[in-house]
């Protein structure tokens, strides 16, 4: 029996318009809603599967709800959270070891992570003296928010903003040594 | 009874075995002693110096400098006041016709040249413990801080093996002194430099930084000072040649300040900080 060719035509249609809707549900991008929980170990979770389900370009957005959240129920073990999920960040390749370490230490850690470097003082930090001063005192409020809102650690807040002042009178007085040898 | 060879012999091996004994005991003395040492150097290194024993001798000389100074001005300041007192008390303000006014003016006047004397004397001295001091201070920040040192290395220092509070409370004095007398500001310094020996390197680094640059504001401040004082110094000359001035003659002595002195108001204005850059203490949120 032969086919009428209107009634191919139709049925050549339904099957490219059922393809087109199978592929669009395959690109279709994750959400990558923020976690909705205020606790903070569900929230670690429901950020866990996000990141894992291709929200792994959202690290940023997601690390600043997680520290929201956390703000909102301080206590000292919160520390452990964080680290335990950047370890795991590390583990599951959506973070290098270095960016991990710099994302702890910018909040958790009473070093500041402004000033790594591998040239000495003169040569390199005098010369930038202004900027490091400035990034340092952007990642003091980093610590701020870590350290005091997050983990109530007080004592390790008023260590690093001590440190702040030390270091802006020491590198003053160091560069001005520095400039003098010239 | 054994025969005198037998003797020789066995004291021989005996005084052999003591020797060997010995030396076992030097070596194994030797051995721990080195460890002793090694532990001791690997305990302590790095140490950085930035006090080297000249410049604990600079600031205690700065100190007894000042301290000589301040001695030599205080009869010459009380006696000052006295004349002031007694010149308010005559009501001589603005009766300055009267002889004895005038003569109890040029009195005022001597005794000031007496004290910008003494000031112009002690200075120089000043001016060389407490330049040496910054200098040595310099040499040192610059090669132990500047050129050995990584920000981060510094920043290690700074924080030391123990930043517990034990390690705060050791922590000096930072800078703003006003109000306080010279030589007692130099007997504090000389105070913390000469018993830094028990604190850590990071009491030391800000210690040495803080000193610095007080030397380096002093130092100014006394060249400024001197220039001051030969200044005030020929004013004083003046007057005390003239006695007191007249409006023409103010009108000479204005033409020699500017000649000597150049002109007051042509001297250019010292820009202030831009609004907010002034430190401001910090205060949590969660102050109450």
């Amino acid at each position: 029996m032969k086919k009428s060719p209107i009634r191919q035509t139709t049925l050549l249609a339904a099957v490219i318009c059922l393809a087109a809707v199978l592929a669009s549900c395959a690109s279709t991008q994750p959400t990558c809603a923020s976690p909705q929980t205020r606790n903070l170990d569900a929230a670690i979770q429901a950020t866990q599967a996000s990141l894992s389900g291709g929200c792994q370009a959202e690290f940023d957005r997601y690390y600043d709800d997680l520290l929201t959240i956390a703000e909102g129920d301080p206590k000292p073990e919160n520390k452990r959270a964080f680290s335990e999920f950047l370890v795991w960040s590390t583990d599951e390749g959506l973070l290098s070891t270095r960016q991990a370490e710099d994302y702890y230490n910018r909040y958790f850690n009473v070093k500041f992570m402004s000033l790594k470097g591998d040239y000495n003082n003169c040569s390199h930090t005098c010369p930038n003296k202004q900027k490091v001063l400035f990034d340092m005192e952007r990642e003091l409020s980093e610590k701020e928010r870590g350290l005091l809102n997050v983990s109530l650690d007080n004592e390790g807040y008023y260590r690093a903003d001590r440190l702040y002042q030390e270091v802006e009178l020491v590198l003053e007085a160091t560069c001005t040594a520095c400039a003098a040898a010239r | 009874m054994t025969s005198p060879a037998l003797h020789v012999r066995v004291t021989t091996r005996r005084t052999v075995g003591y020797r060997k004994q010995l030396q076992l005991l030097f070596t194994t003395i030797l051995i721990a002693g080195a460890c002793i040492v090694t532990q001791t150097a690997s305990a302590n290194t790095p140490t950085i110096r930035l006090f080297p024993t000249t410049v604990v001798e600079d600031l205690r000389q700065t100190g007894n400098v000042a301290r000589d100074m301040e001695t030599g001005l205080q009869e010459v300041i009380g006696r000052l006041d006295q004349q002031q007192e007694l010149y308010i008390e005559s009501k001589c303000d603005g009766a300055e016709n009267d002889a004895g006014c005038t003569r109890l003016a040029r009195q005022i006047g001597a005794t000031y040249l007496e004290m910008l004397t003494i000031m112009e004397e002690r200075l120089p001295d000043m001016e060389h413990t407490v330049n040496n001091t910054r200098i040595s201070l310099e040499k040192g920040l610059r090669n132990e801080l500047g050129r050995k040192m990584t920000p981060w290395t510094l920043q290690e220092t700074l924080i030391g093996t123990n930043s517990s509070a034990t390690a705060a409370q050791a922590v000096p004095t930072l800078r703003g002194r006003s109000g306080m007398r010279l030589s007692e500001r130099f007997k504090q310094y000389y105070q913390l430099v000469a018993t830094s020996g028990a604190k850590g390197d990071q009491s030391l680094a800000v210690l040495a930084s803080d000193i610095y640059l007080d030397m380096e504001e002093t130092s100014v401040l006394i060249e400024r000072t001197r220039q001051e004082i030969a200044r005030a110094t020929l004013m004083e000359q003046l007057n005390q040649s003239f006695g007191i001035i007249t409006p023409e003659m103010i009108e000479v002595v204005g033409g020699v300040k500017s000649i000597l002195f150049g002109d007051e108001g042509s001297q250019p204005l010292v820009a202030g900080p831009p609004p907010g850059s002034i430190e401001q203490a910090y205060r949590s949120p969660l102050e109450q």
